[in-house]
């Protein structure tokens, strides 16, 4: 049965329509699999090969992945939770509402989307120790560690501007806490909280302010950076994890050398 | 950082790429070669997999794995959503979001200039140069070479740390006293051993280097001052257990 | 086993052996996963409650009409009221609420809602049972929840909430009036600042006296237990239980002594000779406090306990324990002497009638009440402790006392309490965290919140509890925000003050303590703002001089104040002139030579059409109606014209009067008068001199 689909899979790759589309076209060799993720605007951000080694779920657990995958979620809930809001007062508290009680789902689609913008900044952190610790910055993936860092200080953006959205009490003091810290800022203190909330106090304008940060410059700046933080990863020799340090010889007798990278 | 085209110290065979079947005649860059360190021949036999299938999909799985776990959450607990916002009626305590936890718990102990701003904006800025410092990059044991003076320098700073979060703060800090004494311990366990130790567990410690033990204290720190805040801190941030409410 | 395993493994390989084999696997997982919620949203709470509905209907002879109602909006149901800020979804599982056929189906959520005033399309749900409008879910919609901290209202003081809009006393919701009246009555608003919503304020109602003279009136020894425990001098007393230790009431007791000082004129010593000469009688005591009906303002306990009389002026039955004898005589003569501001009027009694009533009063006493307080003299640490206890139980809140200013916002502000955040309030272990809950703990038993508090506790009936909790709660943000259009105002407080002479002369008698005039009064007598259209010269001038019964059912009677000839011409005078009605001309109509005809026809509809003595008496002998006043006099009493107007429609001439509105006919109303005037009460009157 597996061969059937396959049959008729292939037989669909070999279309017209199907090879208008995918530039790789019919066949599985290597070739052919290389360009499938070469000719692709999408995949081309990746190597056409990643070291075995890498694969294995100790090695990195996946969490760039996962991080990934929840920006995914996290996009995929956004857009028909806007559908329902808007950011005004105190309608903003009342489309909530209504996203719990009477929009088809829209418990879940909040749900969902509040859950898995924890997970990111959880798994955001996961990932940047992780990447330390299997040593993972070092040159010549210097840059690609400071785009993961501005990555994770997006992440936060994103999550603190989303959290006034909802206009609820919570919401209210969780960012006034946030911002009055902004105040601490020597010298313009006061003009940096004024910027952000533009006003004094969190009100509708710093609502309007967050949802527009929130829903509209973050997303494409965050998603900017990672493009070119897939991107460099290919470009700075791909997934790479140094071996495990040598146990029994003595440091000094392992040449510096040996814990260089690979690249392409 | 030099071009390596230009150093006579590299030879280009060396470097077998992960895709070959296309080379450009044209110059790119192939390796950046810091000082102390050189491009390795030894990867060059490291088996390899086509993106597509297997990493692709492995990554796809991985995705639709989370997604379900994620949707089990949002299907069984409730996003939190309070009473409308009202400037006139604070909660207390007013909590910031959780990431931002660790940072209001410093707050509780540091003027706002030092733990809302100074504290961070360092954090930032030691993350970013990380990878720009040889000493991060050479992971050497800590206390394998020149161990007296590192010794000697790691006892001040341990010592002059710990004396800084007891007298500076407007109370003893020891929420964040108690993981650097726990971490000191380590490395000073670590400074006793080498990597010729019979534990593999003293082995490990032997070898890591300042930055991993750096890094080790900034990650304890980061998670107890941000679990304290989240959960053990009530009205007027004094302390209270999570399962007593 | 062994094969069991093989074939678990095998099928794991076929699963997940591939990375592509296992993406199919996950993907259908995945799928699922993601179709759970749309069928979670189809298997909702209200859904379900909307089926059991259509079920419940389904074998009801009118199944067809109340299926059409319910399909005529299917789906949630949603009342908006954006000028109210209501959304309410409460009838999409509340779907019986409007069928008046559903009378007997008792299973909630389908009930009839019972009739009210108001309807359900206007005024949705939430305005008068709280809880969460928008919410689709039970336990969202009736508790509280984080997201909304007012859950449902308790049904028992559901009158709370017509009290947000309604700020007069409506005749539907008599907690709440009571519970509005017990304001000011306990003097809450003395220490607690209560703003209504157009701005003013609750005004205290009690007239706690002045303290700054108290020597002059009671010994240290009756003020010490009075502040140890108030009502065991007097169950009725509004003052509130301190729960003072015996040094606090020692040390207050003998500051409030010190601190007095006297008034010229306001104590009046017997004679040592006349004191013994002649006991006067205890019986004509009792009978000259009967005529003058001081029962219709202050109550005396009786030998089984009951309080009888009126909750104007103090209870009285232990005055004698309380008073100085020449107090009271100085008090009797004249109270406006000791205290201006007083509601008592100022009876003229004679010398002799003074001695009686003093010695009436002075007898009744309760040897247990002063038993065992013993004081001495008190020293002036314990005068300036006592000052300071004073200063801090705030007793200036209520009482004048020279020398301590009047504290401001002594106690919080309940102005928004029935909105006040579940956060600001510390709840008792084991109580329920909602308002009416704390709001009535903390009336019940103040200091059950914390010893150290210092509101007092008062004794109140369990009755009286939920009166008040019911007053408060009506004290919301809905009812600060809500636009004045919206409301229904109460009649502004009026200042209204007689002049001349006459004037002088009704607050001499505090007219104002019983009855109303332009606004202005207690409503415990008639309105007097039309009295000059209603009544006839010589009958008032002689009703003031000497009232007679009107109403043989009530108690409260309008008392013999010995006026002068002079000053009853006086008042009779002003009254006559002042209190006119603008709607008619009150000698529009004779007296009397109405044809007999007509007389006979009046009597008639008196009897037959309209049954009027059911409620009113003509002929002694035979009616047997007490709830109006009696009408033998009425033709003497009353003009024609103000029977012929007040028959036409009672309630445009006094608002709130009982009598009903019989919608009657010209002729109708036109005979009856006739019949009335012919009621002169003449023959009566004789026999009975």
């Amino acid at each position: 049965m597996a061969k059937t689909i396959t049959d008729y899979f292939e037989e669909l790759r070999g279309t017209r329509v199907w090879r208008s589309v995918f530039r790789s076209g019919t066949g599985s060799s290597t070739l052919h699999r290389a360009l499938a993720v070469q000719q692709n605007v999408f995949l081309h951000l990746f190597s056409t090969k990643v070291r075995t080694r890498m694969l294995s779920f100790s090695t990195t657990w996946y969490l760039g992945t996962l991080t990934f995958g929840t920006l995914l979620i996290l996009v995929g809930t956004g857009i028909p939770l806007m559908f329902y809001y808007h950011p005004s007062v105190p309608q903003a508290y009342a489309d909530t509402k209504d996203l719990q009680f009477v929009v088809s789902s829209g418990l879940f689609l909040r749900n969902l989307h509040r859950w898995s913008a924890h997970a990111m900044v959880f798994l955001v952190f996961a990932h940047m120790f992780k990447v330390f610790y299997r040593g993972a910055y070092r040159p010549p993936r210097e840059f690609n560690w400071v785009i993961g860092v501005i990555l994770l200080l997006i992440t936060l953006l994103l999550s603190y501007t989303g959290y006034l959205l909802p206009w609820d009490q919570l919401a209210f003091w969780a960012i006034t806490v946030g911002s009055n810290i902004a105040s601490a800022v020597p010298v313009m203190g006061n003009k940096v909280h004024f910027l952000m909330l533009g006003g004094n106090v969190v009100n509708a304008n710093a609502l309007l302010r967050f949802y527009v940060l929130h829903c509209m410059i973050l997303p494409l700046v965050a998603i900017l950076f990672v493009a070119i933080h897939f991107w460099r990863i290919r470009k700075d020799g791909g997934l790479y994890a140094h071996q495990s340090e040598p146990t029994t010889v003595a440091a000094e007798s392992v040449p510096a050398a040996a814990k260089g990278g690979q690249f392409q | 950082m030099t071009d390596p085209t230009s150093n006579p110290t590299t030879d280009p065979k060396d470097f077998i790429a992960g895709m070959d079947s296309n080379a450009r005649k044209s110059p790119t860059r192939v390796v950046f070669v810091t000082r102390r360190t050189s491009a390795q021949v030894k990867v060059a036999d490291e088996d390899q997999v086509q993106t597509y299938p297997e990493v692709l999909f492995r990554a796809l799985v991985a995705i639709e794995v989370l997604t379900i776990a994620l949707v089990g959450v949002a299907l069984l607990f409730n996003a939190p959503l309070e009473g409308i916002a009202n400037p006139l009626v604070t909660p207390n305590p007013a909590k910031a979001p959780w990431y931002f936890l660790g940072l209001q718990e410093m707050l509780h102990y540091f003027p706002p200039v030092v733990a809302g701003v100074l504290a961070p904006g360092l954090v930032v800025m030691a993350l970013i140069v990380i990878p720009y410092f040889n000493i991060n990059i050479e992971a050497e044991g800590l206390f394998l070479k020149d161990r007296k003076r590192r010794l000697l320098i790691f006892y001040l700073v341990a010592a002059g740390l710990s004396l800084f979060l007891l007298v500076i703060p407007e109370q003893p800090m020891y929420v964040a006293l108690v993981p650097t004494l726990i971490v000191a311990g380590f490395m000073a366990l670590a400074a006793q051993n080498s990597p010729q130790s019979p534990s593999a567990f003293r082995r490990y410690l032997a070898a890591k280097p300042l930055s991993f033990w750096i890094m080790t204290w900034f990650l304890f720190e980061l998670t107890v001052l941000t679990a304290v805040g989240t959960f053990f801190r009530g009205p007027g941030w004094s302390w209270v257990l999570p399962w007593r409410s | 086993m062994q094969s069991l395993k093989n074939t678990f493994s095998s099928l794991w390989q076929t699963l997940f052996g591939h990375p592509v084999r296992a993406f199919g696997a996950v993907s259908l997982l995945f799928l699922i996963s993601l179709a759970i919620a749309p069928a979670k949203n189809y298997f909702s709470e209200w859904r379900h409650y909307q089926n059991r509905y259509l079920a419940l209907v389904r074998g009801r002879g009118d199944a067809v009409t109340l299926q059409r109602h319910f399909h005529e909006h299917d789906g949630i149901q949603q009342i908006w009221l954006p000028t109210l800020g209501v959304v309410d979804r409460c009838t999409t599982c509340h779907a019986g609420l409007k069928e008046a056929s559903l009378a007997d189906v008792g299973t909630q959520p389908f009930r009839q809602h019972p009739v009210i005033p108001h309807t359900l399309d206007q005024f949705g749900c939430v305005m008068c049972h709280r809880g969460q409008g928008p919410a689709t879910t039970v336990e969202e919609a009736h508790r509280s929840t984080a997201a909304w901290e007012q859950p449902i209202l308790p049904a028992r003081y559901v009158q709370s909430s017509c009290g947000q809009c309604h700020r007069a006393p409506l005749t539907g919701t008599p907690q709440l009036n009571l519970g509005r009246n017990l304001l000011g009555r306990y003097g809450c608003v003395h220490c607690h600042t209560i703003k209504l919503p157009d701005g003013s304020a609750i005004k205290p109602t009690d007239v706690p006296p002045s303290l700054s003279h108290v020597a002059d009136k009671s010994t240290r020894e009756w003020v010490y237990a009075w502040l140890k425990d108030p009502q065991a001098y007097a169950v009725t007393a509004t003052m509130p239980n301190f729960k003072l230790s015996d040094p606090d009431a020692r040390d207050i007791s003998a500051f409030l002594i010190a601190n007095s000082t006297p008034i010229a004129g306001d104590t009046a010593p017997v004679a040592p000779g006349a004191k013994n000469q002649k006991p006067p009688d205890p019986t004509a005591g009792a009978s000259l406090y009967g005529e003058s009906f001081c029962a219709s303002c202050h109550a005396v306990q009786n030998a089984a306990g009951n309080v009888v009389g009126g909750d104007v002026g103090p209870e009285l039955t232990r005055v004698g324990s309380k008073v100085k004898p020449e107090w009271l005589r100085a008090w009797l003569r004249n109270p406006r002497v000791y205290d201006s501001q007083t509601l008592m009027p100022h009876y003229r009694l004679t010398d002799p009638q003074v001695s009686l009533l003093t010695a009436f009063l002075g007898n009744k006493t309760d040897s247990d009440l002063l038993a065992n307080v013993h004081l001495d003299a008190a020293t002036p640490e314990q005068v300036a402790h006592g000052k300071l206890l004073v200063t801090e139980y705030g007793c200036a809140s209520c009482h004048e006392i020279s020398g301590i200013k009047k504290p401001d916002n002594f106690a919080p502000e309940l102005t928004r309490i029935g909105s006040k955040p579940l956060t600001q309030i510390i709840f008792l272990p084991g109580m329920t965290h909602a308002i009416p809950d704390y709001i009535a703990a903390k009336i019940r038993e103040p200091r059950s919140f914390g010893s150290a508090l210092k509101m007092p506790q008062f004794s109140l009936a369990p009755a009286q509890v939920d009166a008040l909790t019911t007053a408060l709660l009506s004290l919301t943000d809905r009812a600060h925000d809500l636009p004045l259009a919206l409301t229904v105002p109460s009649k502004p407080p009026s200042n209204y003050q007689p002049a001349g002479k006459a004037g002088q002369l009704m607050a001499d008698l505090t007219c104002f303590s019983c009855h109303a005039i332009n606004g202005r009064g207690s409503d415990m007598a008639p309105d007097l703002t039309w009295e000059g259209s209603s009544v006839q010269r010589p009958w008032l001038q002689a009703f003031l001089k000497n009232p007679g019964t009107l109403r043989p059912a009530l108690i409260r009677r309008m008392p013999r104040f010995n006026l002068s000839d002079d000053d009853a011409k006086e008042l009779t005078d002003y009254i006559m002139a002042v209190y006119q009605t603008p709607a008619f001309d009150r000698d529009s109509m004779p007296s009397s030579g109405y044809p007999p005809a007509q007389v006979e026809q009046g009597k008639q509809l008196f009897y037959s059409k309209y049954a009027c003595q059911s409620c009113h008496i003509v002929d002694t002998k035979v009616d047997k109606g007490y709830v109006g006043p009696t009408l033998t006099q009425v033709g003497s009493r009353l003009t024609a014209a103000w029977i012929y107007h007040w028959l036409k429609d009672p309630q445009a001439m006094r608002p709130g009067a009982i009598e009903p509105n019989r919608n009657m006919n010209d002729e109708d109303a036109r005979a009856l008068t006739a019949f009335l005037m012919t009621q002169k009460g003449s023959n009566k009157q004789e026999a009975k001199k």
